[in-house]
């Protein structure tokens, strides 16, 4: 019997039934791919870097005498266990070109080196250890490919000083320590005698080489404190910070969980609705059932019955369809790693699991409302003649509106819970859309340019100014960068240049020696760049710390520090704290008088320049197309380029932007035809009474599309103003992991408030107008059928 | 003069590929000015002939003359706008907007009607109007459910008046009410027929269709007879017992 009530149950609201499926399998879905790659994420860095073998502790040594700069603290201090030297050339992307003639592009500089079992494991594509190569072949690691529209086996040129090298590309390597977007170099693994080619040419042994060591510790405090009394290290920190490096690429594992939430809830808002409207609607079966004797559990697992068959089917089915999507979701991130976890498929099953359960769990709640009809109202028509509050908000006596819009508002205003439900989901739904709208607005813009170096107008990015420099002293750079801005401002462009150098020195803190980079700019004043907090500082004996630094050293504004610079220990006090995405925030800024030595520089960053004509945006785009004759490269960037490529993962979160979009679109489309589906069989008396005292279709058809109109407004209001604070909320921290909190976020009111609101809000008119065609097919005669 | 008229009527339902023939041609005069009751067993076809001749359905064959238009050919929007302007609705069961307060649904016909040039509170004084003459002002904003049957009847027989129509036609008006509601009910209808409003009912009463003009009874789709109240039976009892012999022939 009750099969047979609920065969025709299902039967009966068919359109209800697919859409409450299809909502369960999209939560099944998300929640199910969602699990599991959250776990295989979250676990796939360790797993990942352990499969490649990268040390507790990196260190980088780069420049003249940088081979072998090591090799005393690794033979001498204790904590080291074990380590993997790999020895590398440094480049950049002018030194590589492709058979067509094409520039080639990179991110940062280029490690060139012998590919041999001593160093890390490089994989290839099906996550397989790299084969060897042969002379004139190559592997290129980083996202190479992608960027430079080049597949295996196109050829490479690599031309450095007096060598030049024909290479054929064997494959696309995945590069566990310098691949992540962060780190963002690239590698060229060659064969043993095209390294010895490379290496046989006098400058480059003298200026170009390096060494990349993977140290194996129990101590990074002291392999730390011990790298840091060594010349010639570009970069040197633990384990922690290369895993910190893909922390973009958990972004996306973290948004498609979040999203699977959002999903989830809005399934189980819709899903309480629908039960609880069936139930309203249904108040004379249930009456009756109770009249003759059926217990009120018969008649709550006549419903349960119900929902548990819809969650199964629907799970069954979100179960199948998350194994692809997931893999769809991950590719993004497993393109730059090996993954995998060793669950299997058991967090997808466990996910869909989750979801029959917790709806199950939802419709029990939501049943209860069985206990509350009584036998009386099946036979009062669900009257009970009893109410103590009253339901009608306006009055049409009071209102010059048309009847459509009068009773669409009245109905929102009558029915608040109702349509709450309703606002809440959409809601929800656009307000992910817009934080990530807001977030990739900002990393658009320039207002993160502040934490990678000082605002400028043109950034000149090319290998060989950055090494030239590297070995010139402060005289002799501030008399390249006064040259350079001669010869601009001779072109009829007025302007400064200058540049960012960074530094490994010993720091003493506490008693304690750390080896942190130190940032000093050359031809700077220090107000050129920001500070959060305290005063910018004034002489050698003052510095600027990161709150990272403090947290790493234990010291605040006030405190002392000393830097050993070699020719003397300065004790410098910290004045202020700044904000730096650069080493991820691990960064001290020093006053351009430190007593600085071109021997400690690890990296020099872009020669920057500012226009002191004051030109138009326009004007600066002219002049960097005229700049990059004058320095013959193609990569001059402006401020927001160069902070995009800073960030690297902006292409990214814009695609998981619109993949939010889209699927809040799903969402709405599927929520508005779902409840306005219901609202017209909760109405059909309505509806047919209007028709009978004479309202055109077209009217009742306004009445319902204004209504939804009216909701889905408020909601996306509700988002816009909500997005603000909580794009704080919930970014901030994310931009903090990389070592920036201040952050003065882009709201784009067009985006914000218009665009976005407008797509979902035309996209529920859209719906609801379609939906509700269906009430063309009540007629005046209906009145007569009406229960 | 017949205000409106049905011609060969025919109503066919087909259910589960079977013809259902609920109205077998079906002629009928309502003249102005007229109060005419449909009685008949339950099934007759009284509700389908009730919806046919109103517009409301539309008949499978025949024609309806009403405003020299025949109400068939008609466009649905067409229809709608004749509803609207020109005939009024009770129903048995009080259909009103649940989220209206009782004198905006009075309100809601004369509000959407471009019949007149009347402002909103000229619609409102109206609508109050009506209610006064109904005795139900001081529900005027009530919820609908805060109201009695026979107080939702009578802001029915309002909202029906409110374009002041030229004919009504009501299903069972006093089909859901007590005794003392029925006759209310029925003594307003009997009011608004006495000033000129032509009328016809359905009613399963012989109580309330006496105080008919006119009555027709219905069996299997076809009209079987119709009885005309003699004018000389003024005693109320007298037009009921008349009606319920000329029913008992015809095995009522």
């Amino acid at each position: 019997m009750f099969l047979r009530i609920l065969k025709k149950d299902l039967k009966r609201k068919k359109t209800m039934n697919i859409i409450l499926v299809l909502f369960v399998i999209l939560a099944t879905m998300f929640v199910s791919s969602g699990l599991n790659n959250v776990i295989t994420v979250s676990n796939g860095t360790d797993y990942y870097l352990d499969k490649a073998g990268i040390g507790d502790y990196i260190v980088i040594t780069r420049g003249e005498n940088s081979i072998g700069a090591l090799d005393d603290m690794l033979s001498t201090e204790k904590a080291v266990k074990d380590y993997r030297m790999e020895n590398v050339v440094f480049g950049a992307q002018d030194n590589l070109s492709s058979s067509d003639g094409k520039k080639i592009v990179l991110k940062n500089m280029l490690l060139i080196q012998e590919y041999k079992d001593t160093g890390i494991t490089y994989f290839g594509h099906d996550n397989e250890k790299l084969p060897d190569l042969q002379e004139g072949h190559c592997y290129i690691t980083g996202s190479f490919f992608k960027k430079n529209d080049m597949k295996t086996g196109d050829k490479l040129y690599l031309e450095m000083e007096n060598v030049k090298l024909e290479l054929i590309i064997d494959g696309n390597g995945k590069d566990a320590l310098l691949g992540s977007d962060f780190m963002g170099n690239t590698r060229i693994l060659i064969s043993s005698e095209d390294m010895n080619k490379l290496t046989s040419d006098e400058k480059i042994n003298k200026y170009y080489l390096g060494q990349v060591c993977n140290i194996d510790t129990d101590d990074n405090e002291a392999v730390n404190s011990a790298v840091s009394k060594c010349s010639n290290v570009s970069f040197s920190d633990g384990r922690s910070t290369v895993k910190l490096g893909y922390v973009m690429d958990l972004i996306v594992a973290f948004i498609t969980l979040i999203l699977s939430v959002c999903l989830m809830i809005v399934s189980f808002v819709v899903l309480k609705f629908t039960i609880t409207l069936s139930i309203v609607e249904e108040f004379r079966e249930i009456g009756v059932m109770k009249a003759i004797g059926i217990s009120n559990v018969k008649i709550r697992s006549l419903y349960l019955g119900k929902y548990l068959l819809l969650a199964i089917a629907g799970s069954a089915v979100g179960l199948i369809a998350s194994f692809p999507f997931g893999k769809l979701l991950i590719n993004s991130v497993s393109e730059n790693m090996v993954l995998g976890n060793s669950y299997g498929k058991w967090p997808n099953i466990i996910g869909a699991v989750l979801v029959v359960v917790t709806i199950i769990l939802f419709a029990y709640i939501s049943t209860n409302k069985v206990k509350k009809v009584t036998p009386l109202d099946a036979i009062r028509s669900g009257q009970t003649g009893e109410r103590y509050s009253k339901k009608t908000r306006l009055k049409l006596k009071n209102s010059k509106a048309s009847v459509p819009s009068f009773m669409a508002v009245n109905d929102v205003l009558s029915s608040p819970k109702r349509y709450f439900t309703i606002v809440i989901a959409f809601a929800f739904c656009t307000l992910f859309v817009l934080i990530l709208a807001n977030t990739v607005n900002t990393m658009k813009s320039e207002r993160l340019i502040g934490t990678f170096s000082s605002k400028a107008d043109a950034y000149v990015d090319k290998i060989s100014i950055s090494i030239d420099c590297m070995v010139k002293d402060k005289e002799e750079i501030l008399e390249y960068l006064d040259d350079t801005a001669a010869d601009i401002e001779a072109m009829g462009y007025p302007c400064k240049a200058f540049m960012d150098f960074q530094y490994k020195y010993p720091i003493i803190a506490d008693g304690k020696e750390y080896s942190i980079s130190l940032s000093q700019g050359r031809n700077t004043t220090m107000d050129m760049y920001e500070i959060t907090e305290g005063s910018i500082p004034q002489s050698k004996y003052e510095i600027a710390i990161t709150k990272t630094v403090s947290d790493i050293m234990d010291v605040v504004i006030g405190d002392t520090v000393t830097i050993d610079y070699g020719t003397e220990k300065i004790d410098c006090t910290v004045v202020a704290y700044f904000e730096s995405m650069n080493n991820l925030g691990k960064l001290i800024r020093i006053h351009e008088d430190a007593p600085t030595d071109p021997s400690y520089i690890s990296s020099a960053l872009q020669l920057q320049i500012i226009f002191t004509d004051n030109p138009s945006d326009e004007e600066i785009h002219n002049r960097i197309e005229k700049l990059k004759d004058y320095f013959k490269t193609d990569k001059i960037q402006t401020a927001t380029e160069y902070q995009i490529e800073c960030l690297s993962v902006v292409p990214t979160m814009e695609a998981v932007q619109y993949l939010l979009l889209a699927i809040t679109l799903i969402v709405v489309i599927l929520v508005t035809i779902l409840m306005e589906r219901s609202f017209v069989s909760d109405e059909k008396g309505d509806i047919a009474i209007m028709k009978a005292i004479g309202f055109k279709d077209r009217k009742i058809i306004l009445w319902q599309v204004l209504r939804f109109g009216i909701v889905a407004f408020a909601a996306v209001i509700l988002a816009g103003i909500l997005s603000i604070p909580i794009t704080h909320l919930c970014i901030t921290p994310i931009f903090g992991m990389m070592g920036a909190t201040h952050i003065n976020y882009v709201i784009d009111p067009l985006k914000i408030f218009l665009l976005f609101p407008g797509i979902i809000v035309l996209l529920t008119v859209v719906v609801t107008f379609l939906t509700s065609l269906c009430t063309k097919s009540i007629k005046a005669s209906d009145t007569a059928s009406i229960e | 003069m017949a205000i409106i008229e049905a011609k060969n009527l025919c109503k066919t339902y087909v259910v589960d590929k079977r013809q259902n023939n609920v109205l077998k041609n079906i002629n009928l005069k309502v003249s102005k000015g007229e109060m005419v009751a449909i009685m008949g067993p339950s099934g007759s076809g009284k509700s389908t002939l009730l919806y046919s001749i109103s517009g409301m359905d539309r008949p499978t064959s025949g024609e309806v003359i009403f405003d020299s238009k025949d109400l068939t050919k008609l466009t649905e929007a067409e229809l709608t706008d004749v509803r609207l302007d020109k005939m009024g609705f009770i129903f048995q069961q009080m259909f009103m907007m649940k989220n209206l307060t009782i004198l905006d649904n009075i309100m809601l016909p004369a509000v959407e009607s471009k019949k007149s040039n009347a402002s909103r509170a000229e619609k409102q004084a109206r609508a109050e109007e009506l209610m006064r003459k109904l005795d139900i002002i001081e529900v005027a904003d009530n919820d609908i459910n805060e109201v009695s049957g026979g107080q939702l009847q009578r802001a029915c027989i309002a909202r029906s008046m409110m374009n002041s129509p030229e004919i009504i036609f009501a299903d069972e008006p006093t089909g859901a009410l007590n005794r003392q509601s029925s006759i209310e009910v029925m003594d307003e209808l009997c009011k608004l027929n006495n000033e000129g409003t032509t009328i016809m009912m359905i009613t399963h009463d012989s109580k309330v269709a006496a105080r008919c003009s006119r009555v027709l009874y219905i069996v299997d789709g076809q009209i079987e007879g119709e009885y005309k109240t003699p004018k000389d039976l003024v005693n109320e009892k007298d037009r009921e017992r008349a009606l319920n012999n000329w029913l008992m022939d015809l095995g009522w």
